[in-house]
């Protein structure tokens, strides 16, 4: 259990800057997802955490003390790795022994705590199984438990459910949380995959192009978006964003949307904004304020997708499959609750 | 229903069948088709070996003005392998190559594996000097013969170099004392083909995946450890297969040894292939040396046969 501190932390390669000035702080046994698209420096910034990069500039420090130019050895960092380099040829045993041994560990004890790991993981019938031809399930936990049996203070995750097909990914995703309460060690893991993101992290880092965005717990982050970026990554569809003008009148403010129609608002100040709002906060309501025409309805089971158009204007909106919806090339009026419109700037994209 | 699927049952059995019988026909005309290419091979491999075979069986000379075919009117049977068994000279051309072996290839693959270690990590001029190492692999080996010939003679560099050391003149009659003119081939052997043990070896290190030695340094393995565990073990094929290939190709040692020193001084440097090649062009007596050959493929066949399956119970 250990607290990481990333201050000013910054990493160029040649003239191209993978990350720029990160300040993050991950608290003793908190579990952080570090999120973004590819090329947005969640590896880079992992990989100097572990230390096989060094950073250009900044500071990391575990629980105050600075790790800059520690070598990865003397870290105490456990890894898991995207395609989780098991040592294919030898048995399940030697690998999950292998920490051990190399720190000299005496034999009885390094026996006794593989016992314990393989026992927690439900690795002890594979013990003597070559590693070579295990399942991907199985050679996940085996690369997990390799690394928690020399009782890593934290705990690195590289994308590892990236390799998985859809249907299995849901089953890690509850198997690593569920592995992650046992162990308590702090976790920082890094994905692409907003869900992966939000159901497995206490918080999430949004990155993109080596700037850190925000970070918030995954409601914070899904609720609150400081930016269009966020709002768009976040969700799955993401945010609908319409430029609009807000206007006051007797009734109180409201967001003019042209072609969709207007929405009543909270709070806000006039002029130009982009209008932002969850493709799940939205009511079919006949007498609704805003109105678009929908182009594609997409059934998903339990959820029904309209596609909407209107104008410049396009949204996505999530209802029950219960829920009456109009055919294509019909309109939908609705409505979007006050309380659920997020107003940005237009020129900055961040949040107002 | 039943009925049914009995009557279903039963057609699928016939179409099965059907299929079996087809399948074979198909493979009996397969067979055919290829049946000359296969000849081909065959006889392709096998004919200058069952010509050895007939020949290492009669007392055939090409001086003998007899045909090769007609070979059988000197018919010897046998008696040619019960002179190999009692000829010392062949003994002993045999035990020297082995112990050329034994110190050229262990020499090479420790050269070898030590300048790969060296290579696999990137640092600058690595590729200057990569390709400078290579170049003795692309030299002739005759001409390689030919340098360390005149390396190694009593007032050549060698020779200059140890006086530099040594404060004093330093005469040492390299090729033609016996001991000497043993090592003096070895070095020239050493340094012909330690770059492509280093290659083969290099190229093993280099495919040892990356993230293992990074999930090993992880786990507080130091670099002896990751070198024990992890590349060595993953190296054990391509070790395997560049052994392999340097004892067989050490085995038939020739063309630097007979340069340097014509296999003397004496019988010093004759190694088995020296032997035969002066068994065949001084002596012609070519149904002997077909009993030899014969004898070496059947060693050498048996060495490849425990490479094989030592590569096979690795894999």
């Amino acid at each position: 259990m250990t607290e990481i501190v990333m201050r000013n932390l910054g990493k160029d390669f040649g003239g191209f800057t993978a990350l720029a000035d990160m300040d993050l702080t991950i608290g003793s046994g908190e579990f952080v997802a570090l999120l973004g698209p590819s090329g947005c420096g969640k590896s880079t910034t992992m990989n100097m955490i572990a230390g096989m990069l060094d950073p250009t500039h900044g500071e990391i420090r575990f629980d105050g003390r600075m790790m800059n130019g520690v070598p990865m050895a003397k870290r105490g960092v456990g890894f898991v790795f995207q395609n989780y380099a098991i040592f294919t040829h030898m048995t399940v045993r030697d690998n999950l022994a292998y920490g051990l041994r190399a720190r000299g560990v005496a034999k009885p004890e390094i026996a006794r705590r593989v016992g314990d790991i393989a026992d927690l993981l439900q690795l002890t019938p594979l013990l003597d199984r070559k590693a070579a031809r295990l399942s991907v399930n199985i050679l996940q936990r085996l690369a997990i438990g390799r690394s928690a049996v020399v009782e890593p203070a934290i705990f690195l995750l590289d994308e590892p459910l990236s390799n998985v097909d859809a249907a299995f990914r849901a089953v890690m995703r509850s198997e690593l949380k569920a592995l992650q309460r046992q162990f308590r060690q702090t976790m920082v893991y890094v994905t692409h995959d907003q869900l992966e993101a939000m159901t497995m992290a206490d918080r999430i880092a949004v990155m993109d192009h080596g700037k850190l965005l925000q970070v918030g717990t995954p409601l914070e982050v899904y609720n609150h978006p400081v930016d269009t970026f966020v709002a768009r990554f976040i969700g799955a569809p993401g945010m609908n964003l319409l430029a609009g003008r807000v206007t006051s009148a007797d009734t109180g403010l409201t967001v003019d949307l042209g072609a969709a129609g207007h929405c009543p608002i909270q709070a806000g100040q006039g002029g130009e904004v982009l209008f932002g709002f969850r493709p799940e906060e939205v009511h079919p309501d006949p007498k609704g304020p805003m109105e678009m025409t929908v182009t594609t309805v997409e059934r998903i089971g339990a959820r029904t997708i309209l596609h909407l158009a209107a104008g410049s204007h396009a949204a996505k909106v999530v209802l029950d499959s219960e829920t009456a919806v109009p055919d294509q090339g019909e309109a939908f009026r609705f409505s979007v609750s006050p309380g659920a419109v997020r107003l940005f700037d237009p020129q900055t994209e961040r949040a107002l | 229903m039943t009925d049914m699927t009995t009557q279903q049952l039963g057609a699928a059995e016939r179409h099965a069948d059907t299929a079996l019988h087809e399948g074979a026909e198909e493979r009996r005309l397969g067979l055919w088709l290829t049946l000359p290419a296969q000849l081909l091979v065959i006889f392709i491999a096998l004919f200058p070996i069952l010509m050895q075979v007939y020949i290492s069986l009669t007392d055939w000379s090409p001086l003998d003005g007899i045909p090769w075919y007609r070979a059988y009117e000197l018919w010897i049977g046998l008696l040619n392998y019960v002179d190999l068994a009692n000829d010392p000279r062949f003994w002993s051309a045999l035990w020297r190559t082995c112990i050329v072996m034994a110190i050229c290839v262990p020499v090479q693959f420790l050269l070898g594996l030590g300048l790969a270690i060296l290579f696999v990590d990137d640092f600058p001029g690595r590729r200057v000097l990569y390709s400078t190492i290579l170049v003795p692999m692309m030299v002739v080996p005759a001409v390689a013969g030919y340098m360390f010939f005149m390396l190694f003679q009593s007032g050549g560099p060698v020779n200059d170099i140890l006086s530099f050391f040594a404060g004093r003149p330093v005469t040492i009659a390299w090729l033609s004392d016996p001991d000497l003119a043993l090592f003096a081939t070895i070095v020239s052997d050493i340094w012909q083909w330690t770059p492509l043990m280093f290659l083969i070896l290099l190229a093993g290190m280099v495919s040892v995946p990356q993230d293992q030695q990074m999930a090993a340094i992880l786990l507080g393995a130091s670099w002896w450890r990751r070198f024990w565990t992890i590349v060595l073990p993953r190296m054990k094929t391509i070790i395997i297969i560049a052994l392999a290939i340097r004892l067989i190709e050490n085995f038939k040692v020739f063309d630097n040894f007979y340069i340097m020193t014509g296999g003397g001084p004496g019988v010093a440097t004759e190694t088995i292939s020296i032997y035969i090649y002066k068994v065949t062009q001084q002596e012609l007596i070519w149904g002997y040396v077909a009993a030899i050959a014969l004898a070496i493929l059947i060693v050498l066949s048996i060495v490849s046969a425990l490479a094989i399956k030592k590569l096979r119970s690795v894999q």
